[in-house]
């Protein structure tokens, strides 16, 4: 079958009464993506197979172990004289062919291989574009009311049985290969001690065969699986995100667990594969859940990149030097931070962080002054590191890394010679005013878009002075007219940072922001598809908003328009907005003589 | 209750000079340094006390610990001369407890701590002490602590057990509340530690609020 476009689409029938997901999940389509894209035809086969074996064989130790999945999957396989036709979806091949109209939203055009330009015209984005799609369906399960984020476990109560723990949107599981529950997003992992089972039984069954799971589609859910040697992580979703999101979110869980234990947890297994690793990570729930929760407000887990706080170039060489300096005394790592975003750092020699290990770390620590052990997965996911942290107050703190289990008195020296240094050339205080004050605001490429050729620019300098200005007032159409741009991310793919525009009317809830984030998380993944080969723009337009992507060698522009922007003028909009980010780079991005080498 | 009068018999002269130091470098008596370090079971209120004593505050949602936090805190004696506790709030969870030496290696007094309402971290704490015992250098100080006194009503491990145990291996013992502020500078201000000043020809205020 060389397009899978005809039979995906019948995907939804298959999809009549979305239930529970045991039941969706024994009535599986298995997708095994380990294939390439033209062996289409023969992966069918085995899928084929493997689903015609599944529902006779059902294994035993399933059945003893899950008596609800179990009854079920023997419900299906009565079933399937009403119906359920297995062969049916099994073309739907993920993200490893090219994506089709119907499941992603847009159909993909391999991109020209010419070498980045540093504008687009009308006429590239022509050449280029994507066909434009009306998308009713594009805005997934998002549930979350408005309340503020709680950090911690919540619905501990419930379990497989619950109704309520059925009809969560999104649940991840991790879990050993010999079936025992390690960590559940919703419910008390021991609970869950029957779903974990079947959850092994399947991925076994299948890496038995000698393929691996990664993809299972049921309905509206989709499930995928991660394997880790004796690991496994499962992501439940039925939000929508595609695959390559989901997985991604399933290597950074596993990477902060590898933050917390080190991959030689590995041998626990090795030593007795019914290891028991809960009591390992006891107290760790807020760590996954505040990480799980990042994924739908912070783009670094998606993009790979971390972004800094805007200041100006001198602040930030000012505390660049003095983390220098300090580096050079036998600290591997030395970092500055203010919430998630970092003021400067450092690394001796040859040593490279990894922007997920930026974020992992920061998602981990949250202590006025401690001395831990903490592991960095990409940079030896087999070894511990000591982290020195210290919040110079509520926002801003350091970490100072180091191999040595016994520098906390050093690093605690450093750190006060740091403090000194950062006091006295006002470091803290811009700091402060950064996080007040914002980045990059939208408005500040509208209102004066002739003054910004002028030469060395500054962050904010256009801006109207106070926030209480009309135009703030203004309903959004105000800002930049019907053609109006909302917001934009750039990501500097030399740098690996990304600066993302400061949210502003109409997207202003936290929820119009997950949202948003989700529309660009699903361009990343289609940009970077590799069965397609990467894009050079999209322009996608549902009834939320345009999005417009653009990606060179030397950056990507994820950019959010007004859903009535003209093409022409937005993509106007796009080069001023590459212009700005050029004109400011120096304040926005962390530049320079960093060792970095990626 | 206030601090436990089961003073183990030894020689005061003999404890923790070298754990004492004097953040002038010299012999400045007058500012004293005394590492201390929290061991007990997770969730038995360590951070809570180290919280209550420095901040004097409490957070019914105090956060796992991870690895060990650091924090200081001076207090003045009535003869001007002031006490700088530095104190290391060590992890209780399983997975640290291989690191603990990092933490109680020249600590000149350890406190170990449990919950009144669990018997399982009244059994920790007698692991912490067969440990420091092994492992902790030969002048520690160590004091035993039941926290969440409050907690009365739910009271699982009587107070004999905790007085008993202490006195059998030589502690302090007193009995705390993070939530209620109970007997928690009298941990810090009381014989354990003047103990260890008095080495130094202080002593430290017992301000007895509470004992009788
Ligand atoms: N009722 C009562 N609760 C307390 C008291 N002290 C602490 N708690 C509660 O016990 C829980 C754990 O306290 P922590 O101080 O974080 O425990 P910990 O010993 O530091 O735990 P780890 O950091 O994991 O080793 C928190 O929810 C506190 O609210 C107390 O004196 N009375
Ligand atoms: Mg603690």
């Amino acid at each position: 079958m060389p397009s899978d476009t005809s039979s995906s689409t019948s995907d939804h029938d298959f999809d009549q009464n979305p239930q529970s997901i045991e039941e969706q999940l024994a009535s599986v389509a298995l997708t095994l993506s380990d294939g390439e894209p033209s062996a289409n035809q023969e992966t069918n086969g085995v899928v084929r197979e493997l689903v015609n074996q599944n529902t006779q064989i059902a294994p035993e130790e399933q059945v003893q172990c899950n008596s609800v999945a179990a009854e079920e999957i023997g419900e299906v396989r009565e079933s399937s004289n009403h119906g359920v036709v297995w062969g049916r979806t099994i073309s739907e091949l993920e993200m490893d062919g090219p994506s089709s109209p119907s499941s992603s939203g847009y159909a993909g055009e391999r991109g020209s291989s010419s070498a980045s330009s540093e504008s687009i015209t009308d006429d590239v984005v022509e050449q280029h574009e994507i066909e434009q799609v009306r998308n009713d369906d594009t805005i997934d399960g998002i549930s979350d009311s408005y309340t503020p984020w709680l950090p911690g476990k919540r619905h501990e109560d419930e379990d497989d049985a619950s109704i309520s723990w059925r009809k969560r949107k999104k649940h991840f599981f991790v879990l050993s290969n010999s079936g025992k529950p390690i960590y559940s997003r919703y419910g008390d992992e021991h609970k869950l001690a029957g779903f974990s089972a079947t959850l092994q039984a399947i991925i076994s069954f299948v890496e038995n065969g000698g393929d691996r799971v990664k993809l299972l589609r049921a309905g509206k859910h989709q499930v995928v699986f991660l394997v880790k040697g004796p690991i496994y992580l499962v992501c439940i979703s039925c939000t929508e995100e595609p695959y390559e999101s989901l997985k991604g979110q399933l290597e950074l869980i596993y990477g902060q667990m590898l933050v917390i234990l080190t991959k030689s947890v590995n041998r626990c297994f090795e030593k007795n594969p019914k290891f028991d690793m809960t009591p390992l990570l006891g107290g760790t729930d807020i760590v996954f859940s505040s990480l799980i929760h990042s994924f739908s407000w912070n783009p670094a887990t998606f993009l790979h990149a971390y972004t800094c706080l805007p200041l100006a170039y001198a602040t930030r060489q000012a505390a660049g030097a003095i983390l220098q300096d300090v580096a050079d005394s036998g600290v591997l790592f030395a970092i500055l931070m203010s919430r998630h975003k970092v003021v400067s750092l450092v690394g001796a020699q040859k040593a490279s962080l990894h922007p997920d290990d930026m974020l992992l770390l920061a998602n981990f620590v949250m202590m006025s002054e401690s001395f831990s052990p903490v592991c960095l997965p990409r940079y030896n996911p087999f070894a511990f590191l000591y982290a020195y942290i210290h919040y110079f107050d509520a926002d801003t703190y350091l970490m100072l890394l180091t191999t040595s289990s016994d520098a906390f008195y050093h690093l605690k020296d450093c750190r006060i010679r740091i403090e000194m240094v950062l006091l006295k050339s006002n470091v803290l205080s811009e700091v402060q005013r950064s996080l007040l004050d914002g980045g990059m605001h939208i408005e500040d490429l509208l209102v004066n878009p002739l003054t910004r050729s002028g030469s060395s620019p500054h962050l904010g300098q256009h801006r109207p002075p106070t926030d209480s200005s009309d135009l703030l007032n203004q309903p959004y159409f105000g800002i930049g007219g019907p053609t109006g741009l909302w917001h934009f991310i750039y990501r500097s793919i030399y740098l690996d940072q990304y600066v993302s525009s400061e949210f502003s009317a109409p997207i202003n809830t936290p929820r119009q922001q997950k949202r948003l984030y989700r529309a660009y998380q699903k361009l990343f993944a289609s940009m970077h598809d590799k069965g397609v080969g990467p894009h050079k723009t999209q322009f996608r337009r549902d009834e939320s908003y345009v999005i417009l992507c653009w990606v060179t060698q030397d950056f990507e522009l994820y950019a959010a328009f007004d859903p009535l922007a003209d093409k022409a003028s937005a993509i106007k909009t796009c080069n001023r907005v590459c212009q700005w980010v050029k004109d400011v780079e120096n304040e926005i991005f962390l530049l320079g003589s960093s060792p970095f080498s990626w | 209750m206030g601090c436990s009068s089961s003073l183990p018999d030894r020689d005061p002269k003999q404890l923790g000079r070298a754990n004492l130091e004097n953040s002038g470098g010299g012999h400045d008596a007058k500012n004293l340094r005394v590492k201390l370090v929290l061991l007990g079971d997770s969730g038995v209120g360590k951070s809570c006390i180290v919280l209550r004593f420095v901040r004097g505050q409490f957070d019914p949602t105090s956060k796992v610990t991870v690895g060990a936090s650091f924090l200081s805190q001076t207090i003045a004696l009535q003869d001007s001369t002031t006490v700088k506790f530095e104190i290391w709030d060590t992890a209780g969870q399983e997975r640290y407890a291989s690191l603990a030496p990092l933490y109680y290696r020249g600590a000149a007094v350890a406190v170990v701590v449990y919950d009144i309402t669990s018997p399982e971290s009244f059994n920790k704490a007698q692991y912490w002490v067969k440990e420091l015992q092994k492992h902790g250098s030969s002048d520690i100080v160590m004091a035993l602590v039941g926290n969440k006194a409050d907690l009365n009503e739910q009271r699982k491990v009587p107070v004999q057990d905790g007085i008993d145990y202490a006195e059998k291996n030589g502690m302090f013992f007193i009995e705390t509340s993070a939530k209620t502020a109970d007997n928690i500078n009298e941990l810090f201000e009381c014989h354990a530690i003047s103990d260890v000043v008095s080495v130094l020809g202080h002593s430290l205020p017992c301000y007895q609020k509470t004992s009788p």
